[in-house]
């Protein structure tokens, strides 16, 4: 039962800022997977909720994201008018690419 | 020929096994619970043991203290006793000198005597003058009552005859009932015979006399005897009704003129206080509660610790339970995979394709990765690999969704472009929070070409002659991203005997390691295995998974035959 002994929660950390009228910005730091990444996209919703329009996600803390985080990212990308990916690691760059994302999230190399 | 690899079921759980173990530890515990009260009964006797122990110790110091008490006051008694005798002897010496000296006058006998005769305590009854020689007469004269002594006139002048031999003060009981008497009789004998001087004093009435409670002796009972046998006809006084005196008792001889009394006395209290006489009994009641006390003590910590005991059986039963569900669920998840695929891959002559799906090590939920394999026509296939983002049954949902929409696309004759531009459509990430990325490859047998259409996904690896490499293809946006995609294919020939291998992210798993030398680390492993294709799928997995696969990943391949 070593699973219950890992704390999910704790692999990764976020914090929102908004900072004017329709822009925020979401710094993550940790591994995004699946198991964790259900806080952060409730807040983030929040957020989107209150009118605001133009989203930076700084991920340059970010060393590991699945396909779920990723479709999250995609999914604010979807929904506001100019999505950032600010600094991913050249890792992350790497599978967004492979994805055929790299567009749509404004994350080209 | 082509074959199907079976998708690896879950080990079979051995609920029975593991359901026997949990009841055998209850039984186990209940077992040690029937011995629950063997400690606090333990702890009961040791305790009162323990008490009884001190009790004897306690009654054993107080009597031994109560005996040598006892002894001192005996002897302090005994000396008062003592002393009684020489007081009663003065009158009768100053008489006896005053009769020797005046020849017997009988008025200054009786003016000397008169203040010691009478009824008061200490006076004597009777007083009397004899003359030495003519003691057969009787008295000269008598102040009082008669002696009760010449009731018996030989017997009187016998007793008083050896008296005046001696110069110590003689004494005689009289003690027949009724009016038990004692008598003295004081001679100094001269040359010319002298006198003698007997006196008579009453015992109290039966004998019985009880100590003034001021007195010293208040305490105790007492008997005392003329001589040294403790006789009932040697008894001249004591405060008791009956005799002899209970234990414990002690006993002194002292010297009375020419006989001895017999002094025996027994405490009636604790001569020490009350404390030590009642600490037996405070020593027997407080140790009893204590030992009660303890031992229900050890009860309850006892039964604590039973029940801490049951307890973690419990939660170890929980645990094996916990265990048993898990097993049984990832067992459902696993199955229902399993159902979600292909149950069996077409059969083509000359290709050989094969397919694993590989459940996460830690899942228990069902996964979005899935395979397929498309029989098209007689010389065409379409070998399809998906991955939906995330778990559970949203993902299993959409994965099964997508799988059969392809192939119903595939069954209209739709390219492996339109495909994936038309499935576009069933998934929305703004919606659902799902991504898709599909690998779609048109594979025509006879001309060894494969059309690669990619949404997001990985490029198939191709072995070939002891090579390989990624078959670099087009890559267009993951399904859900935007609705009409528009895709494009890659179209590339393989050499003969060629393999190609399609496959999800899983088994490139990039958690802290770069997705590019993951894929290198399996293009390099993939030549060195010269195995049947089947084999060669299970070799890439273990190999790249060290046996210990996180996601999900299913793999699939083809191989040309000839």
């Amino acid at each position: 039962m070593d699973e219950l002994e890992g704390q999910p929660d704790q692999l990764i950390s976020f914090h929102i800022v908004v900072d004017g009228d329709d822009h925020a910005t979401v710094s993550i730091n940790g591994e995004l997977d699946m198991s964790g990444i259900d806080p952060l996209a409730a807040r983030v919703d929040e957020v989107l909720g209150n009118g605001v329009t133009k989203l930076t996600v700084d991920v340059g803390g970010v060393r590991f994201a699945d396909s779920s985080a990723i479709a999250l990212w995609v999914r604010w990308a979807s929904s506001v008018d100019e999505f950032e990916l600010r600094d991913p690691p050249p890792l992350l760059r790497r599978v967004i690419e492979a994805m055929g994302l790299a567009e749509k999230l404004g994350a080209a190399a | 020929m082509s074959s199907v690899e079976s998708v690896q079921r879950p080990p079979a759980t051995s609920r029975g096994g593991k359901a026997a173990q949990p009841v055998g530890a209850i039984t186990a515990s209940r077992t040690r619970s029937r011995h629950v009260y063997w400690l606090p009964l333990a702890t009961l006797i040791i305790g009162l043991l323990v008490t009884g122990a001190l009790v004897l110790v306690s009654q054993s110091q107080y009597e031994s203290n109560q005996k040598h008490l006892l002894n001192l006051r005996v002897r302090d008694a005994a000396a008062l006793l003592g002393e009684s005798l020489p007081a009663t002897a003065v009158t009768m010496s100053a008489a006896v000198e005053q009769a020797n000296f005046t020849n017997g006058s009988i008025p200054r006998f009786q003016r000397l005597v008169a203040p010691a005769v009478g009824t008061r305590p200490n006076q004597f009854e009777s007083l009397s003058l004899w003359k030495v020689g003519a003691l057969d007469q009787g008295p000269l004269v008598v102040v009082g009552s008669p002696p009760k002594l010449n009731a018996v006139p030989a017997r009187a002048s016998a007793i008083l005859a050896a008296a005046s031999r001696s110069p110590t003060l003689d004494v005689v009981g009289l003690l027949q009932a009724p009016n038990p008497r004692i008598g003295y009789a004081y001679a100094n004998p001269t040359e010319s015979g002298g006198y003698i001087v007997y006196a008579e004093r009453p015992l109290p009435a039966n004998r019985r006399s009880s100590l003034q409670s001021t007195n010293q002796f208040a305490g105790l009972d007492y008997a005392i005897y003329l001589g040294t046998k403790q006789t009932p006809q040697a008894l001249l006084v004591t405060d008791r009704a009956r005799l002899p005196l209970p234990s414990p008792s002690d006993t002194q001889t002292v010297p009375f003129g020419n006989t001895h009394l017999t002094l025996v006395m027994a405490p009636r209290v604790s001569l020490a206080g009350a404390l030590p006489k009642n600490l037996p009994w405070i020593i027997t009641v407080l140790g009893a509660f204590l030992s009660i006390a303890a031992a229900f003590m050890t009860l309850r910590l006892t039964q604590r610790r039973r029940g801490a005991e049951e307890l973690a059986g419990r939660l170890e039963v929980t645990a094996e339970e916990n265990q048993r569900l898990y097993a049984e669920q990832r067992g459902i998840a696993q199955t229902l995979q399993h159902a979600l695929l292909p149950d069996r891959l077409p059969q083509i002559p000359g290709i050989q394709a094969s397919a694993r799906y590989e459940a996460g090590e830690e899942g228990v939920e069902i996964g979005g990765d899935w395979y397929d394999l498309i029989e098209l026509d007689g010389r065409r296939l379409l070998l399809v690999v998906g991955d939906v983002s995330g778990h559970g049954l949203r993902a299993a949902t959409t994965m099964a969704e997508l799988r059969y929409a392809i192939r119903a696309y595939a069954a209209q004759g739709d390219d492996p472009a339109e495909i994936l531009t038309k499935i576009s459509k069933l998934v929305d990430v703004s919606e659902s929070g799902q991504l898709a990325t599909v690998l779609c490859a048109g594979v025509d047998m006879e001309a060894r070409q494969l059309s690669i259409t990619s949404a997001g996904h990985l490029p198939p690896l191709l072995l070939s002659n002891g090579d390989s490499r990624y078959l670099e293809a087009d890559v267009g946006l993951p399904i859900g991203v935007q609705e009409g995609t528009v895709y494009r294919s890659t179209t590339v020939t393989v050499p003969p005997e060629a393999t190609v291998v399609a496959f999800t992210d899983g088994l490139v798993e990039t958690r802290g390691d770069s997705l590019d030398r993951r894929l290198e680390q399996l293009r390099a492993a993939a030549p060195s295995h010269d195995q049947g294709l089947p084999e060669l799928l299970g070799s890439l997995v273990s190999e790249m998974t060290n046996g210990r696969s996180q996601d999900d990943i299913a793999i699939v391949g083809v191989r040309w035959t000839s």
